[in-house]
């Protein structure tokens, strides 16, 4: 019997894609002086959002799912931005970065502030490489356009959008024609499935939640990425000692307490998240013997804040409706948040 | 030191305004201050639709359903007996259980003070609770240099005894320490006459007792006219002349107002005038803006409730949540019983 040559992995069963600027990174970039300071910061300077790593690795804990980061930070920055994830233990597959030096070099100054022309082609092309029954579930945050995006790459890999709409949106949200050629030429590349599961949107800049409404459940803005956690166990993602290993890292490093997770967690079931077997999932690992929730104890008060927030509320209300996302209608989404039709929004 | 972490309980129901302005002021509060948690007792429904529209931090937000609420003109014991599940209530039963630390509430003030008296114990020697007005002054007062006072009792209790003037006087001066930072604050008992021996007997036997009592800078008796001065930083008297008093000086804040208006419409030459004073006249507007003061504190309860006025917007509310939470956090309870005690 002679061996394999060679042991080719397993084609993943789940993709998570990540933005990392405000959604991995603490990153402030809202000014000159943040921008240099971004610039110039060592790995080891960089602030992690808490529980993102923990919920990385948790993820990955499963082994048959790829990480695909597509960041708009610039490609100089690679280094870096590498050594920071390996210091946090975040093993990816796939790292997009921006090329804002060639963008400039070429007089491209629409391409430095904007996110459609440059994620939606990255993740397309990516998303053409993948196994067609591969689900999603994508991160990113409010300080851009990535529940714009997102939601518009769901909809295109699921047939949703025709190719009138797409042109109409891409020419609103100024994208240039050899960006929109590569959106176009990916797209057709991609079989036609439903594969995107959840967006998740963290909220730096604590956006109000309604602002993502008109994109239906798929999306879900959080606070934190004990909520995300929370709602990928629900979705069959995660299991209840792993969502705990996250809240426990986010107790320990962040300053996260039994009042932020219990009202992290009302508040989803007050915007009609389905977390009720969740909760008795977490219930039922945290009266388990595991050792590691050790850490989270007092083990009684725990149980007891969530379920008086549980109890608190009453009858928990209906999950939102799905409906058709109207792109053109939120094209201003799609803007830079500097953009004159953005900010009058 | 870390600052301690405290739950405020906002009776989000039966304010003027509705309750969008309260959520929106609990919403600004958990942007603010870290430290402090939003508990939001009232119409789930209602709550969550304002929250969704609101810039917040749903790590320092949870939400009680309450089905009831008292409205303003209802009478507040026949309402509160008929409403089970008043917010209110709910929200006073909450700080109770001690699932939030205090309570604010900009609705029927009646309801309020019963809720409380239901749910909360009076601290040891204090047989009646107290209302507490801030007022507007010419002078400041302690580190902050707020420019208000502090009347008691504006409502709570009609008729005082001497010696509930006394606990009120206590009571105020520990407030006044705490909320204004004033180390020591003038107290006085309000008469119709600064002689120790004017006004009825309970004010007189007060004024003797005061005077014998140590830790407290008791400066004898003021005339209403010194309640705008700011002579005292704590006026005391009793509900029935307490409200009297607020009343009428609110009703000349607004007449002055009012008078201003007419001005301004009527002639060119005051409209000129108005216009070269209206920075002085913006720096008054600014001192008399009630809504910087948040609230008013119900005191004599082991528990601590801020009451915010009616008409308060959200920066009230949330200026109202920063005074419970810092009561809280000084344990103005503590303060109060040792100046009783001695």
């Amino acid at each position: 019997m002679s061996l394999p040559d060679r042991i080719d992995p397993r084609p993943p069963r789940r993709i998570y894609r990540w933005d990392l600027d405000k959604t991995y990174l603490q990153t402030e970039f809202d000014s000159l002086r943040d921008l240099l300071r971004t610039a110039f910061q060592k790995a080891h300077e960089k602030q992690a959002v808490p529980g993102a790593s923990a919920l990385i690795r948790e993820l990955a804990e499963n082994g048959d799912s790829r990480l695909c980061i597509v960041s708009g930070s610039p490609k100089q920055m690679r280094s870096v931005l590498e050594e920071k994830l390996k210091l946090d233990g975040v093993v990816w597959d796939e790292f997009v970065l921006k090329d804002n030096v060639g963008n400039l070099m070429r007089g491209r100054f629409r391409a430095l502030r904007g996110q459609v022309g440059y994620k939606l082609p990255a993740i397309l092309e990516s998303r053409a490489n993948a196994p067609v029954e591969a689900e999603e579930v994508l991160f990113g945050d409010d300080a851009e356009a990535d529940a714009f995006i997102y939601s518009l790459f769901a909809d295109m890999v699921a047939g949703r959008v025709d190719e009138r709409v797409l042109t109409q949106i891409l020419e609103a949200a100024a994208v240039y024609p050899d960006e929109a050629e590569r959106v176009l030429a990916a797209w057709k590349k991609i079989p036609v499935s439903d594969p995107v599961r959840r967006i998740f949107i963290h909220l730096d800049r604590l956006t109000p939640p309604a602002h993502f409404a008109n994109y239906g459940p798929r999306v879900v803005p959080i606070f934190n990425y004990f909520q995300a956690a929370l709602v990928l166990l629900a979705d069959g993602h995660l299991t209840a000692p792993q969502v705990i290993k996250i809240a426990v890292e986010m107790v320990q490093t962040a300053g996260h307490n039994i009042i932020t997770l219990s009202n992290s967690f009302q508040d989803l079931l007050r915007r009609g998240l389905p977390l009720q077997q969740a909760a008795a999932a977490l219930v039922q690992a945290l009266e388990g013997p595991n050792a590691l929730m050790q850490a989270l104890r007092p083990m009684p008060d725990i149980i007891s804040a969530f379920t008086k927030r549980l109890a608190a509320l009453g009858t928990p209300p209906p999950p939102p409706p799905v409906q058709a996302v109207d792109y053109l209608e939120l094209i201003h989404h799609a803007l830079p948040r500097t953009h004159k039709a953005r900010k009058t929004q | 030191m870390a600052t301690k972490l405290v739950t405020i309980a906002f009776d989000v129901m039966g304010s003027d305004h509705g309750p969008a302005e309260v959520v929106r002021g609990a919403a600004q509060l958990s942007l603010e201050s870290p430290h402090i948690h939003v508990l939001l007792v009232g119409d789930r429904a209602l709550i969550d639709d304002a929250l969704a529209e609101t810039r917040h931090n749903g790590e320092r937000i949870s939400v009680q359903h309450a089905s009831e609420f008292v409205a303003m003109d209802e009478k507040p014991a026949e309402a509160l007996a008929r409403k089970h599940d008043a917010s209110v209530s709910v929200a006073a039963r909450l700080v109770a259980e001690g699932e939030a630390d205090a309570l604010v509430s900009a609705g029927n003030t009646g309801a309020g003070v019963l809720s409380c008296a239901r749910h909360f114990q009076l601290l040891p020697g204090v047989r009646r609770a107290a209302l507490a007005a801030v007022y507007p002054t010419r002078a400041r007062h302690g580190d902050k240099a707020d420019p208000f006072s502090l009347i008691l009792d504006v409502g709570a209790t009609v008729e005082a005894t001497a010696e509930d003037l006394v606990t009120f006087a206590v009571m105020g001066a520990a407030y006044a320490r705490i909320i204004s930072r004033n180390e020591n604050p003038k107290v006085a008992l309000l008469s119709n006459g600064t002689e120790s021996t004017k006004g009825p007997r309970h004010v007189v036997e007060a004024h003797s007792r005061l005077a014998a009592l140590s830790g407290l800078q008791f400066i004898g008796n003021v005339e209403g006219v010194d309640i705008p001065k700011g002579t005292a930083d704590v006026v005391v008297t009793d509900g029935f002349v307490g409200n009297v008093c607020l009343k009428m000086l609110e009703g000349v804040h607004e007449t002055v107002v009012e008078l201003a208006q007419y001005a301004y419409k009527e002639s060119l030459r005051w409209r000129a005038g108005l216009a070269m004073l209206s920075g002085g006249i913006q720096r008054i507007k600014d001192i008399t803006d009630w809504e910087q003061y948040g609230g008013a504190p119900v005191l004599g309860f082991d528990r601590i409730f801020i009451k915010a006025h009616g008409r308060s917007k959200a920066q009230a509310i949330a200026n109202a949540g920063k005074v419970a939470a810092k009561a809280v956090a000084h344990e103005l309870g503590t303060a109060i019983q040792q100046g009783l005690a001695r």
